[in-house]
């Protein structure tokens, strides 16, 4: 148990005092010399079990009296959690979740997941951590910063709403790490979250060591502050696809528009929401009627009009439970010409390539394709590149054709990996070639592709493309962690995606997509290694995807997910609309809004960034879930809720007073006479 | 009577307003002189008692003529006989009796009591007796007649001490198998012991024939038990000392009391024992007239 004013428990041995009174009354007893000892004897012999449990039980109330009132002047705190955690620790970890969905909040008080949880911890920390280390470890940034004054814990920029995802694994890592760097001695770790799937991320491979770590390290006790509730009276809007379209009416912006609600009666009510939205500045608002959880408008038009040709807008809902997802942003320019370079000596594969990656697909953007022989590579225009082709020995590390590989991913743009004919090269990204197999005369046969997602996903109808059409006479093998996305019956995989290396964590968005943009094809479009040139519509879906996913990176209006790095490499950034006023003193990139980048015409460009898609799926982790994650770590959840006014280590000293009252009532009960018609008078019954 | 110091348990003006009162006793007695009490045998007294018919061997000098002149018939007249009575005081020395105030202690009660009923009964000319002692301490002093013996049993009683464990119930026995002939046996004690024994020794006494009266010592502390502190009650009868706290035993204490009081009570009903229960703040004077009076056929329904 904790005390605000432990010093006061030195007048803990004034409890005995009862006793001690007792004992010097017993020798204060005055002597009487007595003939009828028959009678005492008989009284004592009848009354020597319940009168001497009577006069235990008033001692008893008595010492509990002066011991309670001694408790209650020491300010004791209570919160089950903090009593039972038997003591101060050293070091005090801060783990906050500040993701959107924390930003749930309690219309009533106004506070949020977030704020409550700062309150509760600033509380606690007031109340029992002083002269504890404090550390706090925010989920967008995951820096350890450490904290001096604790009643600050809600003003500090570290601890602000943010439009990001957060990474629970990570940031128990970084405690983990925190505490191995630091040697930190007994410590507490305060986790404040959600619970949401999203951020706990209960697929993540970190979790077992983790676990591990954990429970290994006895001085360090684990509790979760958690806010599980879902919110019940909220809608969340996103947008995606935002594309310019020239049109001969004019210029218009097609997007893809989805509002979900949350509400009582969200399956079956219809709900007309007032939807506001601004372009460049200019508001105007639409009422859209929701029917069922969600409205999802698939190329939603809003005409931009002259002057518009480039710009923001933003999209905003009334204010609900979370005012965290009531608004997306957009950013819209010129569409950047997609170019693809594929690096080649071999004219049949670099012939093909180039003629499905300059084919058209959307008429107001232009396509434009070049192949650079290996021995050229300088000649690689890389800002402008979307898509590089790559069909050379793989550059070792640290030479300069692999620092520019590695950048052009950075950058997020696409690139394909080509499998040489003879020599492979060094190993680069992890993958590394290996020996040609089959032939002309065995067709290897395909087993498996995936449709979900890749290059060879269903289209977006459904459908699945005709890969098993395809027909196979060689293929390169390769090694590396990769995911993959076509497979042979052998079991050998024909094209994959890299998977990155290392965890994923917030702040790494680029080298994610990076990752994402970077494949592996094991075979080539000539007709002596397959039939993905003249089965035209695979490899011509194929080689779009892969372009698709690198054209962002070279267009001028991007958008992107909120996150630490989200506008790392972007000079002279400025905001042009933020969520909310105070999103301005938030570190770059945390803060949902359009930005704008560089000064001139050339070098100007547009970030929109949201919150990631992850932040509206609601699926909380339920106990089971959690008790497994968790598996074998020493850990007390508190489940707390949103705006509310308990505490965690709230003062209890009233109760110690009412105890105290009841055990002197109870000692007066005890002291009570016997009634007046029980009693007995023997002279009385005698006559 | 001079005033001894040694007898200052007899207060002469209580002697001067109890002398007018006679020592009698319920049932007749067997005395071995003739006195002023009834005697179960026939004898010349002036009181006729029967007629009862000649029977050979009877002395002819009782031989009622005026009968045999009108009937023809013998008949013998008989008359009461009147004799002295034994008064054999039973006094409980035990350590118990020394209770109270010096100067004014249950057993200076016993000897106001006992002492002034010696004097009546010896003005009386009757014979007095004195069965006294706690354990290991038994004295006796079989009843006499003569102003030698009253002085003898005055002395005896001013010489009482209260000590030791009571050895009252022994001592009851010891008259009850010593006194052959009737008497008047007269105990006093404060019975402070569980008082089954005594109805066995009752019953020796009456089977005796004799009058038993008994005078119950108590104070009324020991019934009322008032204290209201702790307290250590120290065993005048040599036991081990108590500590108590009255507060809390006074319930049970007097349920105890009231037990014993109810067995002392059965006891003596069924015994037919004159029994008075005795409080010490009591005028002596007044116990004794009351005592007195209950005897005397005349007086008997006031006095009770």
């Amino acid at each position: 148990m904790s005390f605000l004013q432990p010093i006061l428990l030195i007048g803990l041995p004034l409890a005995l005092l009862p006793v001690i009174i007792h004992l010097i009354n017993q020798q204060r007893h005055r002597t009487v010399r007595w003939a009828a000892m028959m009678f005492l004897l008989d009284a004592k012999k009848m009354t020597k079990g319940l009168a001497r449990l009577r006069q235990i039980l008033i001692l008893t109330m008595r010492v509990l009296a002066v011991a309670t009132l001694v408790f209650a002047a020491s300010r004791p705190l209570a919160g089950g959690w903090i009593s039972l955690a038997g003591g101060k620790a050293d070091t005090l970890v801060v783990l906050l979740d500040r993701s959107a969905s924390m930003e749930q909040q309690n219309l009533e008080t106004g506070e949020s997941k977030r704020s409550t949880a700062l309150a509760r911890l600033a509380d606690l920390i007031e109340k029992t951590a002083s002269g504890s280390e404090i550390i706090l470890i925010d989920s967008a940034t995951l820096e350890p910063v450490k904290v001096t004054d604790a009643a600050a814990l809600r003003d500090l920029p570290a601890t602000a709403p943010t439009a990001t995802s957060a990474d629970v694994p990570a940031m128990l890592q970084k405690a983990v790490d925190f505490l191995v760097t630091n040697e930190s001695g007994r410590t507490d770790i305060w986790l404040a979250s959600d619970l949401r799937q999203n951020d706990w991320k209960p697929g993540s491979g970190q979790w077992q060591a983790l676990r591990s770590d954990l429970a290994a390290r006895k001085t360090v006790r684990l509790f979760l502050l958690t806010f599980p509730s879902v919110e019940s009276n909220n809608a969340a809007v996103t947008v995606s696809e935002v594309k310019r379209r020239r049109t001969p009416e004019g210029l218009r912006l097609v997007m893809d528009l989805a509002i979900r609600r949350q509400r009582p009666d969200a399956a079956t009510g219809d709900e007309t929401i007032p939807v506001e939205i601004t372009l460049n500045g200019t508001r105007t608002v639409e009422e859209m009627t929701v029917s069922g959880p969600e409205l999802v408008r698939l190329g939603h038009t809003i005409e931009l009009g002259s002057g518009n040709e480039r710009g923001w807008g933003r999209i905003d809902l009334p204010a609900d439970d979370n005012p965290a997802d009531n608004h997306a942003f957009f950013v819209f320019d010129e569409p950047a010409t997609r170019q693809t370079i594929i690096v080649s000596d071999d004219p049949l594969t670099a012939e093909a390539i180039r003629a499905a990656a300059a084919a058209s697909t959307d008429p107001g953007v232009t396509y434009e394709s070049t192949i650079i022989a290996t021995a050229d590579i300088a000649r690689i225009p890389w800002e402008e590149t979307a898509l590089l082709f790559w069909q050379a020995p793989l550059p070792a590390p640290g030479t300069p054709s692999a620092t520019l590989l590695q950048q052009h991913l950075t950058a997020g743009r696409g690139l394909v990996l080509l499998p040489p004919s003879d020599d492979g090269g060094a190993e680069i990204f992890g993958v590394k070639w290996g020996d040609w197999i089959g032939d002309e005369a065995n067709p290897l046969k395909i087993n498996w592709w995936r449709t979900e997602s890749g290059l060879l996903a269903n289209t977006r109808n459904g459908a699945p493309l005709s890969v098993g059409d395809l027909t196979l006479f060689r293929t390169r093998l390769y090694s590396g962690e990769t995911q993959s996305l076509l497979k042979l019956e052998s079991g050998e995989s024909v094209i994959s995606r890299v998977i990155p290396d290392g965890p994923s964590s917030e702040g790494e968005t680029d080298s994610a997509s990076a990752a994402n943009s970077l494949y592996v094809w094991g075979t080539l479009p000539r007709t002596d290694h397959s039939s993905l040139a003249t089965e035209g519509v695979v490899f011509f879906v194929m080689t779009h995807r892969a372009l698709e996913g690198g054209a962002d990176a070279v267009s001028r209006a991007r958008s992107r997910e909120a996150g630490k790095t989200a506008l790392s490499g972007y000079p002279k950034m400025e905001a042009l609309s933020l969520g909310r006023e105070s999103d301005t003193l938030l570190a770059p990139g945390l803060a949902a809004g359009a930005y704008a980048s560089g000064t001139g015409e050339d070098d100007r460009r547009l970030i929109a960034l949201n919150r990631p898609a992850g932040e509206d799926d609601t699926r909380v982790l339920n106990p089971e879930a959690l008790e497994n994650l968790l598996a074998g770590v020493d850990y007390r959840q508190i489940n707390d809720e949103v705006g509310s006014g308990s505490s965690l280590a709230s003062e209890i000293w009233r109760a110690f007073l009412i105890a105290m009252a009841l055990a002197l009532i109870a000692e007066a009960a005890l002291c009570l006479p016997p009634k007046p018609e029980a009693e007995i008078n023997p002279l009385k019954s005698m006559t | 009577m001079s005033r001894d110091s040694n007898r200052d348990f007899l207060d002469p003006t209580v002697l001067g307003k109890l002398l007018g009162l006679q020592l009698n006793a319920r049932s007749p007695m067997m005395g071995n002189v003739s006195g002023r009490h009834r005697s179960p045998v026939r004898g010349s007294a002036i009181e006729f008692a029967q007629y009862r018919k000649y029977v050979q061997g009877d002395d002819t000098r009782r031989l009622d003529w005026r009968t045999w002149g009108r009937t023809d018939r013998y008949y013998i007249k008989e008359f009461e006989a009147d004799t002295n009575l034994r008064l054999c005081l039973i006094v409980d020395t035990s350590g118990s009796m020394g209770y109270g105030e010096p100067g004014s202690t249950r057993l200076d009660y016993a000897r106001r009591l006992s002492g002034t009923l010696a004097y009546l009964a010896g003005q009386q000319g009757d014979a007095i007796g004195l069965y006294s002692g706690s354990v290991g301490t038994y004295r006796e002093t079989p009843p006499r007649r003569g102003p030698q013996h009253l002085g003898l049993v005055l002395d005896q009683i001013a010489a009482l001490k209260a000590d030791g464990e009571t050895g009252l119930i022994q001592a009851m026995h010891e008259a009850a198998e010593k006194i052959r002939q009737r008497a008047l046996i007269v105990i006093v004690s404060d019975f402070l012991f569980h008082p089954e024994p005594l109805r066995e020794a009752f019953q020796h006494l009456r089977f005796r024939k004799h009058d038993v009266s008994v005078f119950h010592l108590l104070d009324r502390q020991e019934i009322e038990f008032t204290f209201d502190r702790p307290t250590r009650f120290i065993d005048l009868e040599g036991g081990a000392s108590l500590l108590a706290d009255p507060t809390l035993i006074q319930r049970r204490y007097h349920e105890a009391v009231k037990d014993y009081l109810e067995t002392i009570n059965d006891i003596v009903n069924h015994s037919a024992v004159d029994y008075h229960r005795t409080f010490l703040d009591e005028a002596y004077d007044q116990v004794l007239a009351r005592f007195l009076m209950g005897r005397n056929p005349k007086t008997a329904r006031t006095a009770r």
